[in-house]
């Protein structure tokens, strides 16, 4: 189990964090979220010691982490790094036999890893020369190739195509589900709704919103309403009582509502002004969450 | 694993990488190409006969003279131009003849059949005529000793391997500093090349892994002063290597021409050049790795290390003068300053000129800074890695280090 224990840092006049804690247990992925600055980087780095911070503790498995413990680690930062003139399974083996590997394994995983994500027959070429598709393929398998206990990955997700994006999911997903503690920080909250059960929301330096991603929806206090139709709204959304927020385009409307709203009546009202073609009323999306709790 | 471990890894992905670079493999091949080149072409263009002059004093030099010249032309085609020419011109006593070989106008004197006088020893144009007249005195000894019916094995031997002639020089015992002088030089000039070139692959690794972002990863699973030591083991390593091939490429290449004589070298000479080598090595790669962490582009890589290239310039010319006046205040001084003395030491202890107590002191304050270095350069180097963007201050490296 990690865990981040009310960490501060910062740096002169800048705060980076303040009063940070987190916990991800083995087998579970945690999708850790928070807008740019709000210390998602430097409470990631923190777990490897790349950044001291002023107060508080990292643990594993409740017990200091030291140079042992990181060689169990697998980290993707969030500026890719390679050796640009090593060959692809050269560099892997390598970095393998860092984190304490023996030959042997490390070569061995480091094949198994370029044949999983589609490199074999790359597994000689220069990483400089691979595509930058290929290029985030080999750092995902440079955080893997020593079977690390926990992952840590500063977003894994960024600049992906879509089927890349999947085999990033699904390696992360089959890596909790074999124990592995899971941890990636990600801007995509669509993503993040779709494969993670569980959810961190840092903002400036402290984690805001912290749990599982279905009952945070379910205890939100505010509610998506979405109409379609054919028609002018009109003061269609004047009758609801608790409207937070209204966002219109062309014909899709929009409403963050308190979730004590009674919207019974709302329906029949949306009816009566036109043809209707869309009507939802749905606990809020992880953007919606994100929003409420960063604002 | 263990800490050493880690090292030594680093230290082989280093060896590695850029022993199979092509920046490597073309200055390894051309610095070769180019040492044979200086070794082989003079002889070349040398061709033709050697001519000297020998002068003889009292009786008993004919023979030798002619054996000599026998020897000496003894590989050549039938037909061809001897490759070696010796008058003997006679001499009243042994201070005319001296006067003519201080002068020049003779090579070398004979006196009495038992006795050679060159001008200095180990030059390099005399000691090819030095080793074919004590040859040619062998033969004869030979010829006298199986005449008088002594052909065991052992007396033949004996006389094949020792140096009959006795040899005294004009200039005295000190008449070696020549050449050890110029082996001095050469190694001097090899070692600055050295500095600069590998001390440039040092800092140029440390950039590059920091430019490219691949220390963020390393240093999630090492050590800062792993990656240093590991840099500096296998670069280290690979100079030595390049540095030792190029002295086998001019052996070997002499050898084989016979081009020039090899001057006499002293094997303390060059052991203490390839001490002074790793001394030096060691003292400039710590400090080009440390700045190599301060800066996150290569562009800004040379800024950084243009101190430590002014230092091993400086350190160039005061061992420059140190090799004119190996005595003289210059060459003292530089041997206690740490930055100069693996440049002006070698320099000083090939002609002899240091004395012992120096020479420690020397070594001391260079190991003892070396040290003191490695502590800085890796708090520096823990510090500078993990800040991007603009060239970091030095202070600041060391107190980000700190917690």
């Amino acid at each position: 189990m990690l865990a981040l224990k009310d960490l501060h840092k910062r740096y002169d006049d800048v705060v980076a964090l303040a009063g940070c804690t987190l916990q991800v247990d083995r087998g579970r992925m945690l999708g850790f979220l928070g807008p740019n600055g709000a210390g998602k980087t430097t409470a990631m780095r923190t777990i490897f010691g790349l950044v001291t911070p002023d107060s508080g503790e990292v643990t594993w498995d409740d017990g200091p982490i030291g140079i042992e413990q990181k060689r169990r680690f697998g980290y993707m930062p969030e500026q890719r790094g390679l050796y640009p003139k090593m060959r692809a399974q050269e560099q892997l083996a390598y970095l393998g036999r860092l984190r304490g590997m023996d030959a042997k394994a490390a070569s061995a995983s480091a094949d198994a890893w370029l044949e999983r994500l589609g490199l074999a027959d790359r597994r000689m070429d220069r990483v400089e020369v691979l595509s930058h598709g290929n290029q985030q393929r080999v750092q995902l398998a440079a955080a893997l190739v020593h079977d690390p206990e926990l992952l840590v990955m500063d977003e894994p997700f960024s600049g992906l195509d879509p089927i890349a994006t999947e085999t990033m999911a699904d390696i992360l997903r089959e890596q909790a589900e074999h124990g592995k503690a899971v941890v990636f920080s990600s801007h995509q909250l669509d993503l993040v709704e779709d494969i993670c059960e569980e959810v961190a929301i840092i903002n400036a330096g402290q984690i805001v919103v912290e749990g599982d991603v279905r009952e945070l929806k379910d205890a939100a206090p505010i509610r998506h309403l979405e109409v379609e139709l054919d028609g002018e709204i009109g003061d269609l959304f004047d009758g609801l009582e608790g409207v937070r927020q209204i966002r219109s385009d062309d014909h899709i409307h929009t409403a963050i509502i308190d979730s004590g709203t009674d919207v019974r009546g709302f329906l029949s009202r949306a009816q009566a002004i036109g043809q209707l073609r869309h009507f939802a009323y749905t606990t809020p999306s992880l953007s919606d969450l994100f929003r409420e709790a960063v604002k | 694993m263990s800490s050493m471990g880690t090292v030594w890894r680093i230290a082989l992905r280093e060896i590695r990488e850029h022993g199979r670079s092509k920046s490597f493999l073309v200055t390894t091949s051309v610095t070769f190409l180019l040492v044979a080149a200086l070794v082989v072409v003079p002889g070349l263009i040398g061709g033709g006969t050697e001519e000297s002059t020998v002068g003889g004093v009292g009786t008993g030099n004919e023979p030798i003279i002619t054996a000599a010249e026998q020897l000496g032309n003894a590989s050549d085609e039938p037909d061809a131009e001897p490759s070696v020419s010796i008058d003997l011109q006679e001499f009243e006593d042994r201070e005319t003849a001296e006067t003519a070989l201080d002068e020049g106008e003779i090579d070398a004197i004979l006196i009495d059949g038992s006795e050679v006088v060159v001008e200095s020893v180990g030059g390099f144009g005399e000691s090819s005529l030095l080793s074919l007249l004590q040859q040619g005195a062998a033969s004869v000894e030979l010829e006298a000793v199986v005449a008088e019916g002594g052909q065991a094995a052992a007396d033949v031997i004996e006389v094949m391997t020792s140096d009959p002639l006795e040899t005294t020089t004009l200039t005295g015992p000190e008449a070696g500093d020549e050449t050890r002088g110029a082996v001095a030089y050469a190694g001097l000039l090899l070692l600055y090349i050295a500095v600069l070139l590998y001390g440039n692959w040092m800092l140029a690794g440390v950039t590059e892994e920091k430019s490219n972002r691949v220390v963020e990863v390393l240093l999630s699973s090492v050590k800062p002063w792993q990656i240093l030591a590991g840099k500096i083991i296998g670069i280290g390593s690979l100079g030595i290597a390049q540095f030792a091939g190029t002295i086998l490429v001019a052996f070997l290449a002499v050898n084989l021409t016979g081009a020039i004589e090899l001057p006499s070298l002293d094997v303390v000479v060059v052991a203490n050049l390839i001490f002074w080598f790793i001394l030096g090595f060691l003292l400039f790669a710590v400090m080009y790795g440390a700045a190599g962490s301060l800066v996150s582009r290569m562009e800004d890589a040379q800024n950084v290390a243009f101190p430590m290239s002014m230092i091993a310039v400086a350190g160039f010319f005061v061992s420059i003068a140190a090799l004119g006046d190996p005595d003289g205040t210059v060459a003292v001084v530089g041997t206690f300053i740490p930055f100069t003395a693996p440049f002006v030491v070698p320099v000083r202890a090939s002609l002899g000129a240091i004395p012992a107590w120096q020479y420690i002191a020397s070594v001391v304050i260079t190991v003892a800074t070396i040290v003191g270095l490695v502590l800085v350069a890796g708090r520096i180097y823990a510090g500078g890695l993990l800040r991007f963007g603009s060239r970091v201050k030095l202070r600041e490296a060391w107190r980000s280090a700190e917690t």
